[in-house]
């Protein structure tokens, strides 16, 4: 087996990167701020609503479907989480050893079958029925 | 073995310290041409993007600035810069200007683990054999002596691969890194973030609308995405995108992901549509309704942003696409393995040219979804397919069966699929008729 070798030097030229895309970013706002020309009226700080003045603020109540999505998210997104380190290491030399993989499949396959359960009783109870 | 640090361990920790070695000119040099080159690029398929639309249109498209109307991007460039930057009064002002600068880095920031040309994967040290015990026989001691001498001769072999590896260049910003997809992942998710905050900080209705919409969109396709690739992942074992292009290398023509796959590229590819808000799953921006969704309120050089980041994000995923599915830089006949890094570069850049192509083919052909079509396609279609392919793959994978297998029986979990569709009993049709209680 080999032992798991970490090593930060690798992610050191995402670092670089990050900093010059923040660095441009940065540049680049600031610039255009001081580039334009600005001319400021209260009409034309309002915000746009089709030409038409607005009604109300945008600090609305909306939809508990988009709550409800967001709750799904999350299950199968943890999910997924478990799913990738086992994906990687099932069927890998080095991975899963041999007298394991039968108990780790079906294993899976259970983890699948629980999420099946979740995942029919959202339909039934109409999560995914937006009308 | 953690407990037992021996010599030879010890060698090739520091060998593979040495593998690592941070070289600060050379990866500046290829982050400032990689940065310049998909920001030419963005800006240049703003054009084509035009070009395509207008000759499927029966149109001309830009001609007025220089041949062809080719200094178009400039001309865009220029306005954006010069352009009148309006603040909208009611704004949460942090937020509004946050919200740009985080959907432009993050879809940049996702491509420094994609590989763009000839790249090979860092070698792999060989498994150290176990310890020997203290009461092994004679007999037992001088096999184990033999095991030894053959490790120390792979780890030479490993040693002088390394420096072959050293020796030669890489064509990505942060080459082996073994968590790549899962950072690209990782870091494209956080996009939803720059167009939800765009979208609210604004206080504009049609940005919240817009926004919303584009979250629920965004994360819902986000699913189907991940799942996708678990199949491609169980073949190739490794998260690592120069390992994944190399393994199907290496197999030729036919070892190419998309022909053991196909179903799982179908979703990739859907899924990648959506994250992208492109055309037809484009809801988030939907003209028509929204004005522009989330960007409403934004102009200048920040709409410049949001308009980067998302045909960046479209190039990284059609890069995605080409190492996941077809096979990265390897094409039969002319790039193989042992090829030159030019023939390589160029074969790439074909691959993902013809797939932005097909996107932009995509958008000016098929019409926009409704949302609950939109969110329906999601949550009923593509995970339920997700999954049934991990399945298949996850049982030819245990029963040891070749992966040809794979082929016919994704092509009948299709057929399947759509025969359950078009028996499932008919949707009730009164529900349609009565308003909503919010059009959201």
């Amino acid at each position: 087996m080999n032992e798991p070798t970490f090593d930060l030097t690798t992610y050191y030229p995402i670092f670089l990167y990050l900093v010059v895309i923040l660095g441009f970013a940065a540049v680049a706002m600031v610039a255009v701020h001081l580039i334009g020309p600005r001319r400021r009226t209260a009409v034309k700080e309002m915000p746009y609503e089709s030409g038409m003045d607005p009604i109300g603020d945008a600090r609305q109540r909306f939809d508990v479907k988009f709550y409800l999505v967001a709750i799904m998210f999350l299950v199968f997104d943890v999910e997924l989480l478990f799913l990738y380190p086992w994906a990687v290491v099932a069927y890998q030399e080095g991975g899963i050893p041999l007298v394991l993989r039968g108990p780790v499949f079906w294993g899976v396959l259970a983890f699948l079958a629980m999420l099946l359960i979740a995942y029919i009783y959202d339909w039934r109870k109409g999560v995914f029925k937006w009308r | 073995m953690p407990c037992r640090i021996d010599a030879m361990a010890r060698t090739r920790s520091d060998k593979s310290e040495q593998m690592h070695e941070f070289l600060f000119w050379p990866t500046l040099i290829t982050i400032a041409v990689v940065f310049g080159i998909l920001q030419g690029t963005a800006g240049f398929l703003v054009y084509v993007e035009r070009k395509v639309c207008a000759y499927m249109q029966n149109r001309i498209g830009p001609n007025r600035v220089g041949p062809y109307g080719l200094l178009q991007v400039l001309a865009d460039v220029l306005k954006f810069l010069f352009k009148e930057e309006t603040l909208p009064r009611k704004a949460d002002m942090a937020l509004f200007l946050l919200a740009p600068v985080l959907a432009f880095s993050t879809a940049l920031l996702s491509f420094a683990v994609v590989p763009f040309g000839a790249t090979e994967p860092a070698p792999l040290p060989p498994a150290p054999p176990a310890a020997i015990m203290q009461s092994a026989t004679p007999l037992e001691k001088q096999q184990h002596a033999l095991i030894e001498a053959e490790y120390k001769k792979k780890l030479q072999d490993y040693e002088a691969k390394v420096e072959v590896y050293r020796s030669s260049y890489q064509f990505i910003i942060a080459p082996n890194i073994d968590i790549g997809i899962l950072f690209i992942f990782g870091i494209s998710s956080l996009a939803v973030y720059g167009v939800i905050l765009g979208g609210w900080s604004s206080n504009n209705k049609y940005s919240l609308v817009g926004a919303l919409r584009a979250s629920a969109q965004i994360i819902s396709y986000e699913i189907p995405l991940g799942l996708s690739i678990l199949g491609v992942l169980l073949i190739t074992g490794s998260l690592n995108l120069e390992r994944i292009i190399w393994n199907q290398a290496e197999q030729g023509f036919l070892g190419w992901n998309i022909f053991i796959q196909p179903v799982a590229f179908l979703l990739f590819m859907t899924s990648a549509f959506a994250e992208c808000n492109r055309l037809p799953f484009d809801l988030p921006e939907s003209e028509q309704e929204l004005i522009g969704g989330y960007h409403t309120e934004y102009n200048a050089f920040k709409l410049a942003f949001f308009l980067l980041g998302e045909y960046v994000h479209m190039i990284t995923t059609s890069f995605l696409m080409v190492i996941l599915f077809f096979g990265g830089w390897h094409f039969p006949i002319i790039a193989s393995p042992e090829a030159g890094w030019f023939l390589k570069l160029i074969v790439f850049a074909g691959k993902v040219t013809f797939f932005i192509l097909f996107y932009m083919l995509i958008r000016w052909t098929i019409p926009r979804f409704r949302f609950d079509q939109l969110m329906a396609l999601a949550w009923k279609v593509l995970i339920p397919l997700a999954l049934v392919n991990l399945v298949m793959v996850m049982v030819v994978k245990e029963m040891a069966w070749p992966e040809w297998v794979l082929l016919p029986a994704s092509l009948a979990a299709v057929v399947v699929a759509g025969a359950v569709a078009l028996n499932a009993p008919p949707r009730p049709r009164d529900r349609r008729l009565k308003p909503a209680a919010t059009d959201l």
